[in-house]
């Protein structure tokens, strides 16, 4: 529940605040956030499964942000920065989607 | 597929050993970490996992909320600015356009009641002579719509200019041969009117005197009013008599010319039963309605109507001849 509160306190300060982002921040937005998600997914997972460690969520998170942050990065100095992120979305996406059939395996046994 | 790939021990070798990197990706969604950290708790003697009500855990949710909400409000494509006045523009124009229509049937309204009360009034006046000479005069102002038998004289690009394509839109730039031009038109309305037309439409509009048929870009634009094709011009006068002038007329064998040389396609039919609709826009800008009684005689007030430079076809053989300064003008 606590975890979930912070979820929406942060959406709500987000959403209320509207800060401004650097152009220059803005192509590792959509990747940074899938990156989330995977993350979040993952320790959801973790929960149920009953093997949840906090660091590691935390250190997850990060990784998986600042990884797939700089894989853009490098993609773009590269001149394959849309190849590099479908990648990364792709495998991201393809981590998201096994997390949340585990989720609804747990929650529904179905 | 959540516990098979901790049974394996990493000396089996996979018979698909060459595709670890999708295998790996496709069955431990799981960050191992999570697995790795609660194996080293057990043995520690502690619970496998922790609470997720930590500061940490917290902070983290906190941001990610963040994130979130900061990446959808970033990135979501914003109105721009050419979108913004473009809707504007467009709203505008329909606005201005029902407008317009609305002002036309109004206008078409008010000036019949114009006419009845015209008629009163003259009637009321005891003279019959003014009215019947009103009649006439509106007549050649083409104030008023007519009908009767006359030609109908259809006029279309050359089948080769990729017309039948795109009825009714004109290309945006550049001559294409093979188009009828405003100078045709004006040369076979001329053509007309020297034949003994009588009253002339184009596509509907009514040529008064003082209208023009002019090229604005590439669209031929009679009184203001853009046309599309085919333009279809509408004479009323005697059938047989029009066509006998106007075909060895310069206008007829111009005519035969565009067919010849540039396919323009026309054709030439009569009809026993044709209207032609009033000049809505029939105005005076320069002339001054005569003080006194309507009956005193029109004499030379200044008729200097329209600029005439640029109404090349304003040579109208007007049924009614002499200058008519039109009294009934005036009570607009």
């Amino acid at each position: 529940m606590i975890p979930v509160l912070g979820l929406l306190a942060g959406l709500a300060i987000g959403l209320v605040i509207d800060p401004s982002v650097p152009v220059w921040l803005q192509p590792y937005l959509p990747i940074a956030v899938i990156a989330a998600l995977d993350a979040v997914f993952g320790a959801v997972r973790a929960v149920l499964d009953g093997i949840f460690n906090d660091k590691v969520f935390v250190v997850s998170f990060l990784s998986n942000v600042i990884v797939a942050a700089f894989i853009v990065f490098l993609g773009d100095q590269l001149g394959v920065g849309a190849q590099l992120s479908t990648g990364v979305v792709v495998v991201l996406g393809v981590r998201i989607f096994s997390n949340v059939a585990s989720i609804r395996r747990h929650l529904f046994k179905a | 597929m959540d516990e098979r790939p901790n049974d394996r021990t990493p000396e089996e070798r996979r018979p698909d050993a060459s595709m670890t990197l999708l295998t790996s990706m496709l069955e431990r969604p799981l960050d191992p970490s999570y697995q790795a950290a609660a194996d080293r708790r057990r043995v520690a003697g502690e619970a496998p996992a922790t609470s997720t009500r930590t500061v940490l855990v917290f902070v983290m949710m906190l941001l990610t909320g963040l994130l979130f909400a900061i990446g959808a409000q970033a990135l979501r494509p914003k109105p721009t600015a050419a979108a913004t006045v473009r809707d504007e523009l467009v709203s505008r124009i329909e606005t201005l356009q029902s407008h317009s229509s609305a002002q036309e049937a109004k206008l078409a309204a008010v000036s019949k009641q114009v006419r009845d009360l015209e008629d009163l009034s003259l009637q009321q006046s005891g003279s019959d002579d003014l009215t019947s000479q009103i009649k006439q005069l509106e007549v050649g102002a083409a104030a008023v719509p007519l009908r009767g038998q006359g030609l109908t004289l259809t006029i279309d690009d050359a089948a080769s200019a990729d017309a039948d394509a795109n009825a009714g839109n004109r290309p945006s730039g550049g001559f294409q041969e093979g188009r009828v031009t405003s100078g045709d038109l004006q040369i076979v309305v001329n053509g007309l009117w020297g034949a003994g037309a009588e009253a002339i439409a184009i596509n509907g509009h009514r040529l008064s005197s003082t209208a023009a048929i002019r090229f604005a870009g590439q669209a031929i634009i009679v009184d203001f009013r853009p046309l599309s094709r085919p333009y279809v011009i509408t004479a009323l006068g005697d059938p047989q008599g029009m066509q006998q002038i106007f075909e060895p007329s310069f206008a007829g064998v111009y005519l035969d010319q565009l067919r010849q040389e540039y396919q323009i396609r026309s054709s030439l039919a009569t009809s026993e039963d044709l209207t032609v609709p009033g000049d809505t826009s029939a105005r005076l800008d320069h002339a001054k309605p005569l003080s006194g009684a309507v009956g005193s005689a029109p004499s030379s007030t200044s008729t200097q109507t329209g600029s005439g430079s640029d109404s090349p076809t304003s040579v109208p053989s007007s049924p009614t001849s002499g200058p008519t300064p039109n009294p009934q003008e005036t009570t607009q």
